[in-house]
C-alpha cells in the first residue's frame, strides 16, 4: 500500500511540474517584454533585467518561477484590476466557488442516490422509466443550459429566486447555480446507483440475507446499499472534477464573483498573468483530487493497487469509469 | 483384438484412392451445411439488437434528421447565414400556415417597467410577406439559417475531433497494451501525466496562443480527448492478446503490427465505436463552452455554442433567439448518448444495461 501511494504521489508531483513547465513556456512565448518603455536606455534595461532575474539562465528562471508559484506569488494583474496581486484576487473568490461547488455535489449526490434507489427497487415500472429519463436528460444537457432555463423561469419569470448572485442573499441566490451545476452529477450518480443496485439485489448474499429473515430497512441499508455504495463513491470524484468546467459558465451566467468568472473575464480581456495563475490553481486542484481518488480506489479495491485493474474483473469497472470521465 | 485390427487393415488395403478425393470441394452443393443451427452474421445480429431498443432507434433517427437539416437547412430558408438586415432585427418566430393558429405568428410579449405588452414586429413594420421561421437576431439575420449553419459547424468539429481522437487513442492504447513490459510502463506514465492536466486548462491556453478557428478547436479537442479512447483500447488488448487466435497468427509468422491492426483491431471495434459515440457529445459540449467563453469560431461564422452565447445577451427580452440553438444542441447530445448506449448494449449483450 505504501509503495502504491508513493507511486501516485510521485506521478502527481511530476504532472504538476510538467504543467508549470508548459505555463512557463507560454509566459516566454507571450508577445512583448515587461520593459518596453522607450525612455529606458540599455543600461537601465539591463539593470531592470538583473533586478527581476531575467538575465539568469533559463533553468534558474524556471526554478525561481516554480518557487514563486509554490509560495502563492502569481504576480500582478494587468487589466482586470491593475497592479493588484493575483493571489489577493483569488483569495476572495475561491471560497465562493468552492462552497457552491460543494453544495452542488452534495445536492446532486443525494438526489441522484434517491433516484437510483427508486429506479432499482421499482425496476421495470413507471418510476424506473421516469428516473431513467431524468438521468439521460441530465447527462446530455450541458449545465449552462439548465442555468439559463432556471434563471429564466425561476429568476426572471416567477421571481422566486434572485437571477444574480448577491452576498446579501447568500443562501437564496446560491440555490439556482447549485442546482444547475448539480444536474450532471445527479444524473450520473442515479445511473450508476441503479445499475450497481440491480447487480447487488441480484446477488447470492442478498438471497441469503433474505432467507435468514432480514427484511425492510435493515435489508436495504445494511446489506444492499452498503455494497452498492463503494463503486458509487469512486465515481463521485471524477464528477467533482467535471464540475470545474461547468462552473465557469454557470458563474458567468449568475454573475457569481468566483474563480470561474474571473478566468472567463481574464480570457476575454487578455490578462495573461491571471489566466496562467488560474490555470495553475485549477491544475493543482485537479491533480489533488485525482490523487485522492487514486488512493481511495487503492484502499477500496485491492485489485487496482496490485496492478490488476485491467484484467477481467476490474477492467470493466475501470472502463466504465474512464467512459464516465470522458463524458464530461 | 488382433482380429479387429486385421479387419481394419483389410478394409484399408481394399480402398483404392480415386482422383476426385484430391479435388478441392468448393461448390455449394458439395459442401454440407448445418441449416438447423445456422450461424448469424455478427453485425446483422447487432443491428437487430440495436433497433430492438426504441430509444437507440429514436436517437439514430434524430441524428440523421438533424444532419439532414444541417446540410439542406441553410439552403431552403432563402436567407444566408451572414446577411444582415438591420431594419428587420429582433423579430419573433413566424411560420406560414401555423401562424393562423395563434402560435408562431410573430408576436412576442415584452415586459417593461410598466408591465408586459404584446407586440408583433411584422405588423408594426408592415412586413406581411416576411417569414423568419425561428425569428431574427439582433443584426436582422435569420436564426433558422444560422442555427443549421451552426449545427453544421458543430457537427464537423465534433466528428472530426472524435475520429482523429479515435485514431490516435486507439493506436496508442493498442501498442501500449500489446507490447506490455517497459514500453507499456513508459507509455502509461506519459498518459498519466497527460491525464493529470485538466482539459479546460490545455484548451484555454492553446486557444490563447493560436488563432481561433475551426482547425484550432479541432486540434485542441484532439489533444485532450484521446486518453479515454486509449484506455479502452488497452484494456481490450490486454483481454485479447493471450488468446489462441493471436498465437496462431504469430505461429504463422505474422508481424507485430499485422497482429495488432489486422487480427486484434477488428475484434475490439465495437467498444471503440461506442466510445466515439460518447466522445462526440463531449466535443460538441467543449466547443459550445469555448464559444461561450469567447474562444470559439470567429464571427460572422457561427456554431451552436456561439449562437447560444449571442442569444444569452438578450435572453430575457427575446428568449426565442436562444431557444432554437439550445434545443438543437440538447437533442444532438441526447441522441448521441442514446445511440451510444444502444450500441454498447447491442455490441455486448452480456453487459447488463446501465
Amino acid at each position: 500500500m505504501k509503495k502504491y501511494i508513493l507511486k501516485r504521489v510521485v506521478t502527481a508531483v511530476f504532472t504538476l511540474l510538467v504543467i508549470i513547465l508548459i505555463l512557463f513556456i507560454l509566459m516566454k512565448l507571450m508577445p512583448g517584454s515587461p520593459f518596453n518603455d522607450e525612455k529606458l536606455n540599455n543600461d537601465q534595461r539591463a539593470a531592470l533585467y538583473a533586478k527581476y532575474g531575467l538575465d539568469q539562465p533559463v533553468i534558474i528562471q524556471f526554478l525561481r518561477y516554480v518557487g514563486n508559484l509554490l509560495h502563492g506569488d502569481f504576480g500582478v494583474s494587468y487589466n482586470i484590476s491593475k497592479n493588484t496581486p493575483i493571489s489577493q484576487l483569488i483569495a476572495t473568490r475561491l471560497p465562493i466557488s468552492v462552497s457552491i461547488g460543494f453544495a452542488a455535489v452534495a445536492f446532486g449526490a443525494l438526489i441522484g442516490l434517491l433516484l437510483g434507489l427508486l429506479a432499482a427497487f421499482k425496476h421495470d415500472t413507471i418510476w424506473d422509466t421516469i428516473a431513467t429519463i431524468i438521468s439521460v436528460i441530465g447527462v446530455s444537457v450541458p449545465s449552462y443550459v439548465f442555468a439559463l432555463a432556471l434563471s429564466y423561469t425561476f429568476g426572471y419569470h416567477w421571481k422566486i429566486f434572485p437571477m444574480l448572485f448577491s452576498r446579501a442573499q447568500l443562501v437564496k441566490s446560491s440555490v439556482l447555480p447549485s442546482i444547475s451545476l448539480s444536474m450532471f452529477t445527479m444524473a450520473n450518480i442515479a445511473r450508476f446507483t441503479r445499475s450497481e443496485m440491480l447487480e447487488v439485489l441480484d446477488s447470492d448474499y442478498m438471497l441469503l440475507a433474505e432467507s435468514k429473515g432480514i427484511s425492510g430497512p435493515a435489508l436495504i441499508f445494511r446489506h444492499a446499499l452498503r455494497n452498492a455504495l463503494i463503486p458509487i463513491i469512486t465515481v463521485l470524484a471524477p464528477l467533482i472534477v467535471d464540475l470545474m468546467t461547468g462552473s465557469l459558465v454557470v458563474e458567468k451566467i449568475f454573475a457569481i464573483p468566483g474563480v470561474g468568472s474571473l478566468l472567463v473575464n481574464a480570457i476575454q480581456s487578455n490578462d495573461y498573468n491571471v489566466v496562467i495563475a488560474l490555470s495553475f490553481i485549477y491544475s493543482a486542484m485537479y491533480i489533488g483530487i485525482m490523487l485522492l481518488v487514486d488512493i481511495l480506489y487503492g484502499i477500496i479495491d485491492p485489485r487496482i493497487r496490485l496492478g490488476k485493474s485491467d484484467g477481467e474483473g476490474g477492467g470493466r469497472k475501470k472502463l466504465r469509469l474512464a467512459r464516465k470521465g470522458a463524458g464530461a | 483384438m488382433s482380429n479387429a485390427n486385421a479387419v481394419l487393415t483389410a478394409q484399408a488395403a481394399a480402398y483404392i484412392p480415386k482422383d476426385e478425393d484430391f479435388r478441392l470441394k468448393n461448390s455449394g452443393e458439395e459442401l454440407g451445411r448445418d441449416t438447423n443451427f445456422a450461424g448469424q452474421a455478427y453485425w446483422k445480429e447487432v443491428i437487430v439488437r440495436f433497433f430492438r431498443k426504441k430509444s437507440a432507434a429514436v436517437g439514430l433517427i434524430l441524428i440523421l434528421l438533424i444532419t439532414l437539416l444541417a446540410v439542406v437547412g441553410p439552403m431552403i430558408s432563402g436567407y444566408t447565414y451572414s446577411a444582415q438586415n438591420l431594419s428587420q432585427k429582433n423579430l419573433a418566430p413566424r411560420i406560414p400556415v401555423i401562424e393562423n393558429t395563434g402560435v408562431f405568428d410573430g408576436s412576442e410579449t415584452i415586459s417593461t417597467t410598466t408591465g408586459s405588452k404584446k407586440t408583433n414586429g411584422y405588423f408594426d413594420k408592415k412586413l406581411t410577406n416576411v417569414y423568419y421561421w425561428f425569428g431574427s437576431d439582433n443584426y436582422g439575420r435569420d436564426i433558422f439559417t444560422r442555427t443549421w449553419m451552426g449545427t453544421r459547424v458543430s457537427l464537423i468539429i465534433a466528428v472530426a475531433a472524435a475520429v482523429i481522437d479515435m485514431v490516435i487513442g486507439m493506436s496508442y492504447g493498442l501498442i501500449s497494451g500489446y507490447f506490455g513490459g517497459r514500453v507499456d510502463m513508459v507509455m502509461q506514465r506519459i498518459l498519466e501525466v497527460c491525464n493529470g492536466i485538466p482539459r479546460l486548462v490545455i484548451v484555454t491556453l492553446l486557444l490563447l496562443v493560436l488563432k481561433p478557428g475551426m482547425v484550432t478547436i479541432i486540434f485542441a479537442l484532439m489533444l485532450t480527448e484521446w486518453i479515454g479512447m486509449s484506455r479502452i483500447a488497452r484494456a481490450e488488448m490486454l483481454k485479447l492478446k493471450e488468446q489462441e487466435f493471436v498465437l496462431a497468427s504469430r505461429t504463422l509468422g505474422a508481424g507485430n503490427f499485422f497482429i495488432i491492426f489486422k487480427e486484434i483491431l477488428p475484434n475490439i471495434i465495437g467498444p471503440i465505436i461506442t466510445q466515439v459515440m460518447f466522445s462526440i457529445p463531449t466535443a460538441i459540449f467543449t466547443e459550445a463552452f469555448l464559444s461561450f467563453v469567447g474562444l470559439g469560431i470567429p464571427v460572422p461564422q457561427c456554431s451552436l455554442g456561439s449562437l447560444i452565447s449571442e442569444g444569452y445577451n438578450s435572453f430575457t427580452t427575446h428568449p426565442y433567439q436562444i431557444v432554437a440553438p439550445i434545443i438543437v444542441m440538447a437533442l444532438l447530445m441526447l441522441s448521441f448518448n442514446l445511440v451510444g448506449d444502444g450500441l454498447r448494449e447491442a455490441l455486448d449483450p452480456k453487459l447488463k444495461e446501465m
